[in-house]
């Protein structure tokens, strides 16, 4: 039953991933009033991609086609450690958010290779503007999750989400509050979103992720979108689980499970309206000023862990 | 295996690498004899690793006494950390010298191989010495025989005027830091009346606190040197490179590793830990190391210059444990100390594979494409395949990524100061958490670095003729390589195997020692991660359609594209060396021709040079002031015999007058 249920949780974010750019994207147009179109729509493009023709540069290795797998099987593997609707997950409890950030560290870097592997100018643009958003992003990633680690005496993800339904939901900590702040900000850095990086563009001046995947095609590009989906909805799963556990079903009951599942649901439709909120809003950054925005990130995640000494007593 | 075994194991070590395998070099016929030598010292180094893995994982101590043939007392033991660091130098050594055999036979001259397998040998030899040796004496004779050799072997490669300027800043350098060395050992003889070992622990507890201080910093300072901690680092990047690329495996892999392990033998065992903020002062030195090495790596063109101060960031990542190990030491927590300990230590073993793996694999690419500036590589992965997958699990394992061995020692480094926060002390509750995003910060700086290390060598379009005709490296280096790639990976897969002797001899170092549960952990879920990676990897394999079509990449209506247009190593580092500028300070010159008219120019030349800031800020005053002392000095010097004479008279009469006055 628990097995059944984790791997249910997995599939769930995995399944789920392309609705929720869907859902992003629809927002984002009815905000800027546009129509926009079908929240379904992701899905509708995965499923021509999967069965269209490949392409591939002839210079280009076997890496160019490895790295889209193992991006997707890395990702997938990452969404093994978020709780979604219960306390634990596949891998919550035996690995930690260390382990986490690393498995999304080697999605990163093989997806870099594959954008190497093209020999175009825009893989290697990408990549390069990739390595510095993301050498950048990881300090206050680690941080803002050490500051909660801390404070629940717990470093694996099953822990700190146990801990964190026993507290009271009215009795914030600031240590909280700054380190959703930075683990908010790095999300965004991270997932390539605004005001980081344009998730919609193809001007070579702004793109980031955009650049990197510019030259695959057919099943490739659908994996490496579909794994893009995925972390973003890891991300945002996790900053839920993190900062804003309750309801989930501490003992797995049908009940329980179909109200923490709803639940979940619109916590994860809040944070969806919270980001296309923003990427409406906020202009992009200029490249050179986003160390800046992951500066001010990294900053308030260092804060983060220095006030857990004032409030663990 | 019993311990006479381990002696005797020992014996043959010293005899053949210290006299067999040159002896065999300069009496034979030359190729028969260089292969002769080779399978000798292989013999050797195979029968020295089963010395270290027995007392390593037997927990034995040996001892093999030569105090009788010495005008010193010469002995040499292994003990369960000299076991360690034993078993892994010659763990390493055995994929080097079969790369070596392969390289050696085709970048020497006729008359200079032999001489580069006797150094080689001797070079081995001496890092055997120093991290058995039992007493003082013997590990200072290593000490100094491990730099001249290895100084040796790089001016074989040839001794054009920089190269030999480059050993002479090695050489001082090093003499400095054995000077250093060396007076932490004197410093303990009013307290312990001999320089054995044993003799030192014994003294060790008992120290009065003040001296202690001094033999901890100096220890420090002359460990340091030989580590190549920031800003003693001045030599490592000038060194390592130029050595040939073997040597630079073991320079890099293993020689830094003997500072680390005499690091380790002075502040844990013989000094049982230093004052309260020595763990705090390493801390601090190693997280400055660690990332101003991997800004600098990043910013290299040249693999091997890339690969040097990649050493540098990993020696801070060592000493980051250390530190922490340190810090809890003081702090009399056992159980954080261990695993701090077992985090450093097993980074040095992994550092070792990786970084030798890494530096083989540059050496089998300058065979096959005559270059290591990554700006003329490219496209190496499709000629060289099994290289490019070998460097690619080492690039794997430098950033720590997860399945390869530098994930689980910078994880055991990170839960290590995540356990800070557990500690009584306010400044450790803030300060080792807040290293985690230290570490975080030179991960995410490695990955990016082994990246570009990795996609622009390997990847994409060939960038000179060299890379276009490169050629798959010749079976002797493949099978180094992929020896070592296999030693990477076994441990990053199953963890335990290591870690478990481990905590063991930690447990010998640190006082009260519990055995860590986070050694056990990470042991449990890592076989987990590789699993379901695997899994999910193998089904898309077989799910996804074999066909795919080449077709030409858009060249944005150009008619193709050329290699010129792809990004370089250059300009993948570029993003991060704007923003970091301040970090770099590089030194620019654009020179224009010709001067008056400067909207048409001839010719414009433009030359950056980077990481000279130690050198200029740092250096040069201290180097500038002996220079000038010297010149003062220089007017003794007349050349007049007379003079001479006087000075004699001179120095005979003060000495007399000395002499009555002392009566």
């Amino acid at each position: 039953m628990t097995v059944a249920l984790n791997l249910a949780q997995v599939a769930l974010l995995v399944l789920g991933a392309p609705l929720v750019r869907g859902i992003i994207a629809r927002w984002k147009a009815r905000l800027q009033r546009r129509r926009g179109a079908s929240i379904w729509r992701p899905y509708a493009d995965l499923f021509k991609l999967l069965r269209k023709e490949e392409l591939v540069p002839p210079t280009a290795s076997a890496v160019f086609r490895a790295a889209p797998v193992v991006l997707f099987a890395a990702t997938v593997c990452a969404a093994a450690f978020v709780p979604v609707v219960q306390p634990a997950a596949l891998l919550a409890s035996g690995g930690d958010f260390i382990l986490l950030t690393y498995v999304l560290v080697v999605a990163r870097f093989f997806l870099s290779l594959g954008a190497l592997d093209g020999g175009s100018a825009f893989g290697g643009m990408g990549a390069s503007r990739e390595a510095l958003v993301s050498s950048l992003a990881e300090a206050p990633f680690l941080l803002g999750l050490t500051a909660v680690a801390i404070l629940a005496r717990h470093a694996d993800l099953a822990g700190i989400v146990a801990w964190t339904l026993d507290q009271s939901i009215f009795n914030v900590s600031a240590v909280h509050i700054l380190a959703f702040t930075s683990l908010a900000m790095v999300t965004l850095a991270e997932t390539g979103r605004m005001p980081v990086d344009n998730p919609t563009t193809h001007l070579e001046l702004t793109m980031i992720h955009e650049g990197m995947v510019l030259e695959y095609s057919g099943p490739s590009l659908a994996l490496v979108e579909w794994a893009a989906a995925v972390k973003l909805h890891v991300m945002l799963a996790l900053l839920v689980a993190l900062f804003c556990p309750w309801g989930m079903a501490a003992v797995a009951g049908g009940w329980g499970i179909s109200a923490a599942l709803l639940l979940y649901i619109m916590k994860l439709l809040a944070l969806m309206a919270l980001v296309a909120l923003i990427e409406s809003a906020v202009a992009k950054l200029r490249m050179y000023l986003v160390p800046d925005f992951l500066g001010v990130a990294s900053a308030v995640s260092a804060l983060a862990v220095i006030f857990t000494v004032l409030v663990k007593r | 295996m019993p311990m006479g075994l381990i002696v005797a194991a020992l014996v043959f070590l010293l005899a053949v690498l210290g006299l067999a395998a040159p002896l065999v070099l300069f009496v034979g016929s030359a190729p028969r004899a260089r292969k002769l030598a080779m399978a000798l010292i292989l013999a050797a180094v195979a029968a020295g690793s089963m010395a270290g893995g027995a007392g390593f994982f037997g927990k034995t101590n040996s001892v093999l006494d030569f105090s009788l043939a010495a005008p010193f007392r010469f002995s040499l033991a292994v003990d369960p950390l000299s076991a360690f660091f034993l078993l892994l130098t010659c763990g390493v050594a055995i994929p080097v010298t079969l790369f070596a055999g392969s390289y050696f036979e085709r970048h020497q001259s006729e008359a200079r191989r032999r001489w580069t397998w006797a150094f080689f040998s001797w070079f081995l030899l001496s890092m055997i010495v120093v991290i058995t040796a039992a007493t003082g004496f013997a590990f200072l004779a290593g000490w100094e025989l491990m730099t001249l050799v290895s100084a040796g072997l790089v001016l074989i490669e040839g001794d054009a005027e920089e190269r030999r300027h480059n050993v002479f800043i090695y050489l001082v350098m090093m003499h400095v830091g054995a000077a250093a060395v060396a007076a932490a050992f004197f410093f303990f003889l009013p307290f312990s009346h001999s320089l054995d070992l044993d003799a030192l622990r014994a003294a060790g507890r008992a120290l009065p606190a003040g001296i202690r201080v001094v033999i901890f910093l100096t220890a420090f300072a002359g460990f340091g040197t030989k580590a190549g901690l920031i800003p003693l680092h001045l030599w490592l990047p000038r060194a390592h490179p130029i050595a040939p690329s073997p040597v630079s495996a073991l320079m890099s892999g293993i020689m830094l590793k003997t500072a680390v392990y005499g690091f380790v033998r002075f502040a844990f065992d013989l000094l049982g830990g230093g004052p309260w903020w020595c763990g705090y002062a390493v801390l601090a030195v190693a997280a400055v190391t660690g990332v101003l090495g991997i800004f600098y790596a990043l910013a290299e063109d040249d693999l091997k210059r890339l690969l040097a101060y990649s050493s540098v960031e990993n020696i801070g990542i060592i000493f980051l444990g250390l530190g922490a190990a340190l810090v809890f030491a003081a702090h009399h927590a056992a159980a954080g100390a261990t695993l701090a300990l077992v985090a450093a230590l097993l980074h040095a073993w992994n550092h070792a594979f990786f970084k030798s793996l890494l530096f083989l694999g540059s050496g089998a690419i300058s065979h096959s494409t005559h270059s290591v500036n990554l700006n003329e590589l490219g496209g190496l992965q499709r000629r060289m395949p099994l290289t490019g997958a070998a460097v690619l699990v080492g690039c794997c394992s430098i950033a720590g990524l997860p399945l390869t061995n530098g994930f689980v020692s910078e994880w055991l480094i990170f839960r290590s100061f995540l356990a800070g926060s557990s500690l009584m002390a306010t400044k450790a509750q803030v300060i080792l958490p807040l290293m985690v995003g230290v570490l975080g910060l030179m991960g995410g700086l490695a990955a990016a670095c082994f990246v570009k290390a990795y996609g622009t060598a390997f990847l994409g379009r060939p960038r000179s003729a060299g890379a276009e005709h490169a050629e798959e490296a010749p079976v002797g280096m493949r099978t180094g390589l992929a020896l070592l790639a296999a030693g990477c990976l076994l441990p990053g897969i199953a963890p335990g195997i290591v870690l478990r002797p481990l905590v063991a001899l930690a447990g010998v170092l640190v006082p009260g020692a519990v055995v860590p549960e986070e050694t056990t952990s990470i042991a449990r879920v890592i076989p987990l991660v590789a699993a379901i990676v695997a899994g999910v990897s193998l089904i898309l394999f077989l799910l996804r359609g074999r066909t795919t079509r080449p077709a030409r990449t858009w060249a944005c209506g150009l008619p193709g594209l050329s290699s010129r247009m792809q990004y370089t190593s250059t300009t993948f580092s570029k993003p991060i060396r704007f923003v970091f500028n301040r970090v770099y300070r590089p030194d620019r010159r654009i020179e224009q021709l010709p001067l008056d008219t400067p909207y048409f120019p001839v010719s414009i030349s433009y030359r950056s040079v980077r990481t000279t800031s130690f050198e200029k800020s740092l250096y040069r005053p201290v180097v500038d002031r002996i220079v000038w002392m010297a010149q003062g000095l220089r007017r003794m010097q007349t050349g007049n015999i007379q003079i001479y004479l006087l000075y004699i008279f001179l120095a005979l009469v003060s000495l007399l007058a000395l002499l009555r006055f002392e009566q």
